[in-house]
């Protein structure tokens, strides 16, 4: 991830704020984010982190009435979105970038069937004939795996998992150079899940599209990205490579997922949660948004200006004790005073550390 | 240890416009007590409507379910209060299984108050016990649902659960609504809560992870019918079936390094709208012949293992 001036896609500094009754919601804090051509990003995080809210930024499709103040940069091949007008935008919005939403039960319109929806949007940006559309149509739906037998029925007479095929079939439709994948399997079972991975697999490689995949499932993680980067509260907390994330975890939220997971491989009698629960999205913290939480919570982390540190080429970690030695980490001063337990929580994350 | 219950040739069928759906379609199974039977199929599969119909919240279509040696479908009146207190369930959303105009004391009471047999006091007493035990703060009694977070709100479900000392709980996918860090904490609960009152769980999930953890035995389901029954640990060494092991292997891990060899399914799973006598697999399985639309049979095919597929032990080589 060097400085490149012609970066593909980036983030700068995104801020964004929601207004909710007489507080503001700081959803997104100063998130950064990189993005080369036909690359694959993970965005993992927990319910509220503000993955979606992202995802939305991207496309402006946040709900307008709501949203109190969205600030940074976000340059798709250099150009920034958010200084866009309405038809820049348009011609944007589902042909260079595309999406492909949550739950597909409710993306797509009830009353037209699968392949007119497809059609619909891809003579909107190609301005070509209802027939070629529609032929396209159909020849996308062939590329999901359903028969032109199947392509004039409703959304309501395809299982979940076909509709999701038809929600994936519509994003690529225009052969977009980025996906938004927002959770794109999370309303599914295993058996088709696998499936779909698959087909994304398949498609992000035929097509050379890039991707950033949202979910709070690691597994899928692991399975599709090249790169992962760790949301909490608002704030991206550890970022890099899929090896540095799942062989280094470092931040010790990252740690405590890991840890949280049932393992299928080996019998443990307790998991280990991470105790209490995320930060009021309402109140903008000073310093880091885990401290409550961490089991590694010291003095130090009130000094600590809560800045991205980068452990090795291309791994930053948002923790001090990131670019700690060994000794600092054992002398760490605890709020009660004593030093610290050792290895309690988090490190011990499967033994996979090497 | 003796079962708690038993299941016998249980039915549940569905009546559409389109014909019977086959819900739960020929369930034998016990459950012994304080153990726990992980349930686990595709959605749509019968596993919640099988949960339902164990306690009696469906009307079973044909079959026996004993309890504590009775057969629950023919209980009347005083007897059927008495098995109502005894099983208890734990839903899938916190958000909308509880009621949303009650405070969170006002919950978990009201078992207790319609049973009708204890004093005020002692409910206000049992309350605040069970509040304790499950892990909600007091200053939270007069909350309402949606003040709270869904793992407080699961913790509720579980009180309420909990309130007339029930020995057998169904516990339909309690943690699939909640975030990864949460949701170890209600396992853990859920656990901590089976040592200490030696409950017995029917635990509901589709998540393999999760039933691997919690279960002593795993009941594999398919379209309605039970295809693979066993202890845990066989289940996860030797699956036999060919459904069971595509599950297992789609499940994602977190291990980069570990090649993963995925049986990938074809096909949608079929309708359970009067799926005739073939084995219900057999149109996604890679293994099937004639002899597979005539029909399939449970057999032990291994000690305790219970596999239902004609060519079990030519796949595995038994």
């Amino acid at each position: 991830m060097s400085e490149n001036k012609e970066q593909f896609f980036e983030l700068q500094n995104l801020t964004v704020q929601y207004h909710s009754g007489n507080s503001i919601i700081h959803a997104v804090n100063d998130v950064s984010l990189s993005l080369n051509a036909g690359e694959t990003l993970g965005l993992v995080g927990e319910t509220g982190a503000g993955k979606t809210t992202i995802a939305k930024s991207i496309l402006q499709i946040l709900p307008k009435n709501s949203v109190e103040n969205v600030e940074g940069k976000i340059l798709f091949e250099g150009k920034d979105i958010l200084q866009m007008s309405d038809k820049e935008l348009q011609s944007i919005r589902g042909k260079a970038i595309s999406m492909i939403f949550q739950d597909p039960m409710t993306a797509l319109n009830p009353v037209k069937t699968v392949a007119d929806q497809i059609a619909e949007g891809y003579r909107l940006h190609q301005g070509c004939s209802r027939a070629e559309a529609k032929e396209h149509a159909l020849s996308m739906l062939k590329m999901v795996g359903i028969g032109p037998d199947r392509a004039n029925e409703f959304p309501h007479q395809f299982s979940g998992g076909m509709k999701q095929r038809v929600v994936i079939a519509l994003a690529l439709a225009c052969s977009p150079r980025l996906l938004l994948a927002d959770e794109p399997t999370t309303a599914l079972d295993v058996t088709i899940q696998a499936q779909v991975l698959d087909l994304i697999k398949d498609l992000r490689d035929k097509l050379g599209t890039a991707m950033i995949l949202i979910t709070h499932d690691l597994g899928v993680v692991a399975d599709v990205c090249d790169n992962v980067a760790v949301i909490y509260a608002g704030r991206i907390i550890e970022k890099g490579s899929r090896e540095d994330l799942f062989d280094h975890p470092t931040h010790p939220y990252t740690c405590g997922l890991f840890a949280a997971l049932p393992d299928l491989e080996k019998n443990v009698n307790r998991l280990s949660p991470i105790e209490g629960l995320p930060p009021d999205p309402s109140v903008l913290r000073e310093g880091c948004d885990f401290k409550e939480r961490c089991p590694y919570t010291c003095r130090k982390c009130d000094e600590y200006n809560n800045e991205m540190i980068e452990k090795t080429q291309g791994h930053f970690v948002r923790c001090w004790r990131a670019a700690a030695s060994e000794q600092e980490l054992a002398e760490a001063p605890r709020h009660d005073g004593s030093h610290h337990r050792g290895g309690h929580h988090g490190k011990e994350h499967h033994g996979r550390e090497v | 240890m003796a079962a708690l219950m038993e299941v016998q040739n249980l039915k549940k069928y569905f009546k559409s416009h389109a014909g019977m759906v086959h819900a739960v379609d020929d369930i034998t199974l016990s459950i012994e007590e304080g153990k726990t039977l992980g349930l686990v199929g595709e959605s749509g599969c019968g596993k919640s409507t099988l949960g339902r119909t164990l306690i009696h919240l469906n009307e079973s279509t044909e079959g026996r379910i004993i309890f504590q040696g009775k057969d629950v479908t023919r209980l009347k009146g005083k007897e059927m209060k008495a098995f109502r207190n005894d099983v208890q369930m734990i839903f899938q959303d916190p958000y909308s299984s509880l009621d949303p105009r009650q405070t969170v004391s006002d919950i978990i009471k009201e078992p207790m108050k319609l049973l009708g047999t204890m004093s005020s006091n002692e409910v206000e007493e049992r309350t605040i016990e069970l509040m304790d035990t499950v892990g909600i703060e007091k200053r939270l009694r007069m909350s309402y649902p949606h003040e709270l977070d869904g793992g407080r709100r699961q913790r509720v479900g579980i009180a309420r659960a909990l309130a007339l000392k029930p020995k057998f709980i169904v516990c339909d996918e309690p943690v699939s609504a909640l975030d990864v860090s949460i949701q170890a904490q209600i396992i853990n609960l859920l656990m901590d809560l089976q040592d200490n009152m030696g409950l017995t769980y029917l635990f509901i999930t589709h998540d393999m992870s999760v039933v691997k953890h919690i279960s002593h035995q795993i009941c594999v389901m398919y379209l309605g019918q039970m295809v693979e029954l066993c202890d845990r640990d066989e289940l996860f060494a030797h699956p036999l079936h060919p459904y069971t092991k595509a599950l297992l292997s789609a499940i994602p891990t977190v291990d980069i390094h570990k090649k993963k060899q995925r049986i990938l399914l074809k096909g949608e799973i079929k309708s359970p709208i009067d799926p005739g006598q073939e084995c219900r697999f057999c149109s996604r399985c890679v293994y099937a012949d004639e002899s597979c639309r005539q029909g399939v049979k449970l057999c032990e095919v291994r000690p305790g293992h219970m596999v239902a597929c004609n060519k079990a032990a030519e796949i595995n080589q038994l």
